[in-house]
């Protein structure tokens, strides 16, 4: 038997409408999970926004300090490479000097007793030190065959004349020309 | 109106029974809410308020008809109903009738209230409204039948001291489904073939003969005073002679003077009559169920 229930013969409204069914007591029910929900998500964004500008801050330092270690870094790399260049440029050039006093006995040698070398001057280039201006002051009767008698002898040390020029000034002839050394 | 319907929904107002959804207990609808309870009779208007946690509190009685007590009593009413509402007993011009072959149904209840033709038939008068209440094992029912005018009336009364009636009904009715639910829930191994059932409330008597487990006679009558002990047993008396001696008479009874219900039950002790009346036995079935 039912739980007993009292009649009732009130006039009935008219302007009533159908009570909402329980089921839908879902949706205030999802609404303030919804609601509790988000409050949760943006406290939690909010703390994570506050944390993210600090490791911005932080991280932000760190890539200062980072930078100015790397621009310290860069530039003593720099002066490094500097003076790395400037010891290749020595090393190049001590490569590249070789000893006159050879070239010196060659044309001192080529040179026959008729003819006179009046000055003889070897000045080594300063950019490649591998070349060498010659300048000789000769005096004599057969200069010509005594210019390309040193040539050749200077040959045989694997040095070649660049651009020679004769030049006569009254007896004497000079001559100057650029010793290159040749490839072995 | 979208902004309430919307605040409703959300504070679950809209799930809440209305308060004066007659399908739902009294007491379901006005969960932490005061109401009031009002019971006229003919010549006397009771009342009784619930405060929001469900208990009884104030009490009156006033000796007079619903209008003049209204106008005296109407402020002092709206103080202990909650938005107004309240819960309404009539125990006069009504009259019990014994039925058969009623419809029943789930939705009877509702139709009675709003097609009262399509439940009684030809049963049906224009002027009345209607309560039911069935036999819970054979065809017969019990029809109540009150004066529309006056449940009108009532209703008009209340409504302009700003009071809501919520549920009208008869106490004297309630007390007579409610102690026949009661006898069928108690005898749970068999109900009594025969018994006599004399209801009394505020004024208003019936008395209701099962024999051979049928109901066959069912006698009221209202406006009754205290001292109408004497007609009550008039109408008592030829009653229990149609019931074999021995058998149960049970009887409930309110009312805001206990003179009548002590000397009645004085006579009735006589035939073994069995009291099952409760404290605030009215209020308690109005304001709860």
């Amino acid at each position: 038997m039912n739980e007993y229930l009292c009649h009732d013969f009130k006039t009935p409204r008219v302007d009533t409408s159908r009570r909402l069914p329980s089921s839908f007591r879902a949706i205030p029910i999802i609404f303030y999970v919804a609601l509790v929900g988000s409050a949760y998500v943006m406290t939690m964004d909010y703390f994570n926004y506050k944390a993210a500008l600090k490791q911005k801050t932080d991280a932000e330092e760190r890539q200062k300090i980072s930078e100015g270690k790397t621009e310290s870094l860069k530039n003593e790399k720099a002066s490094l490479e500097a003076e790395a260049t400037k010891a290749e440029k020595v090393a190049q050039w001590m490569e590249g000097a070789r000893n006159i006093q050879p070239i010196a006995v060659k044309i001192a040698r080529a040179v026959q007793t008729d003819t006179r070398i009046t000055q003889v001057a070897l000045e080594r280039s300063e950019q490649v030190p591998a070349n060498i201006a010659l300048t000789i002051h000769l005096n004599g009767s057969k200069v010509s065959t005594e210019l390309a008698a040193i040539e050749a002898s200077l040959g045989q040390l694997l040095y070649r004349s660049y651009s020679p020029q004769q030049t006569k000034n009254g007896d004497v002839v000079e001559y100057h020309s650029t010793l290159v050394r040749q490839a072995e | 109106m979208l902004l309430d319907e919307i605040k409703s929904v959300l504070s679950f107002a809209a799930f809440k029974a209305d308060p004066d959804d007659s399908a739902v207990p009294w007491n379901k609808r006005f969960e932490t809410r005061k109401s009031l309870l009002i019971n006229v009779s003919r010549s006397a208007v009771s009342w009784r308020s619930i405060n929001k946690r469900g208990r009884f509190e104030e009490a009156g009685v006033m000796d007079s008809e619903l209008g003049d007590a209204a106008a005296q009593r109407g402020e002092e009413w709206r103080g202990m109903a909650e938005g107004g509402w309240c819960s309404v007993s009539v125990n006069h011009r009504f009259i019990i009738s014994l039925e058969n072959n009623l419809m029943r149904g789930d939705n009877c209840v509702s139709l009675l209230r709003t097609n009262p033709r399509a439940v009684l038939g030809p049963k049906y008068d224009r002027g009345k409204r209607y309560a039911i209440c069935h036999h819970p094992e054979t065809t017969a029912s019990l029809l109540l039948a009150v004066e529309e005018s006056l449940v009108k009336v009532t209703e008009d009364t209340l409504k302009n001291i700003q009071l809501k009636p919520g549920r009208v009904c008869c106490g004297l009715f309630a007390m007579l489904e409610h102690a026949i639910l009661s006898i069928y829930r108690a005898s749970s191994g068999g109900t009594p073939s025969d018994f006599v059932l004399i209801a009394a409330c505020e004024g208003s008597l019936a008395v209701l003969v099962q024999q051979e487990g049928q109901w066959r006679d069912i006698r009221c009558r209202s406006g009754l005073g205290p001292e109408a002990v004497e007609t009550a047993l008039q109408i008592i008396s030829p009653l229990l002679a149609k019931v074999p001696q021995g058998s149960p008479v049970y009887f409930v009874g309110d009312g805001h003077d206990n003179k009548f219900r002590t000397e009645l039950m004085l006579h009735l002790e006589k035939v073994g009559a069995a009291d099952l009346t409760q404290d605030d036995l009215l209020w308690t079935i109005i304001g709860e169920h």
